[in-house]
């Protein structure tokens, strides 16, 4: 017997829940689109919080005398 | 005072947010090495007394990701050299309601994934930071 396909009409950015686990709806690399567990963006954990990212001022400073980037992100 | 004469900021405490700590380390399975791996660092880091190799993160990347005011940490946190450490915590530096700098986790992940479907934590980094990806 053939299993039933549920289609689904997803667009970027939308969220879906299968099994009591969320997913977010990103583009994959192959051009298409994928499921993935949600990453919520700072900007809604900050204004949660009442925070904000820092200047890069106080950047500058506290990162004095760390390693520079390596280049890899 | 550093060469530019600026005085320097006294060192800011690092938070790992629950929900973030949810969604970048608890996503894998509670016996699974790139778990225990962050789990390790973190009490590691909260404990404190570890000398930590942090290191800035590419304001741009090669990969397209765009990390401003972040810095990272390889991990296992004692690994000999970039190459042994295959995981990476980013960190974003941020000022709280009270005027208090602080690190803010942001990512956790592969360097380099083999798989080439798995975002790198830089990719998660900047999907956190910009709500995209690169």
């Amino acid at each position: 017997m053939a299993t039933a396909v549920k289609k689904l009409d997803l667009e970027v950015g939308e969220l879906v829940e299968v099994g009591g686990r969320r997913y977010e709806v990103v583009p994959s690399r192959e051009g298409g689109v994928t499921l993935e567990p949600p990453i919520t963006p700072v900007s809604e954990l900050y204004a949660e919080r009442g925070w904000k990212p820092a200047s890069e001022e106080d950047f500058e400073r506290l990162t004095a005398d760390d390693l520079p980037p390596d280049g890899e992100g | 005072m550093s060469q530019s004469g600026e005085k320097k900021l006294p060192p800011a405490s690092v938070e790992f947010g629950s929900r973030e700590w949810v969604e970048e380390v608890e996503r894998f399975e509670p016996s699974a090495v790139a778990r225990t791996r962050a789990e390790s660092a973190r009490r590691a880091i909260e404990a404190g007394g570890h000398k930590l190799r942090w290191q800035r993160c590419d304001p741009e990347s090669d990969s397209g990701a765009h990390l401003p005011g972040c810095r990272k940490l390889y991990l296992p946190l004692d690994a000999e050299g970039a190459s042994a450490a295959p995981h990476g915590f980013v960190f974003q530096l941020v000022k709280t309601s009270d005027n208090t700098l602080i690190w803010n986790f942001v990512a956790f992940g592969e360097r380099h994934p083999d798989n080439p479907n798995t975002r790198t934590v830089y990719e998660r980094a900047h999907k956190r930071l910009h709500g995209h990806y690169p």
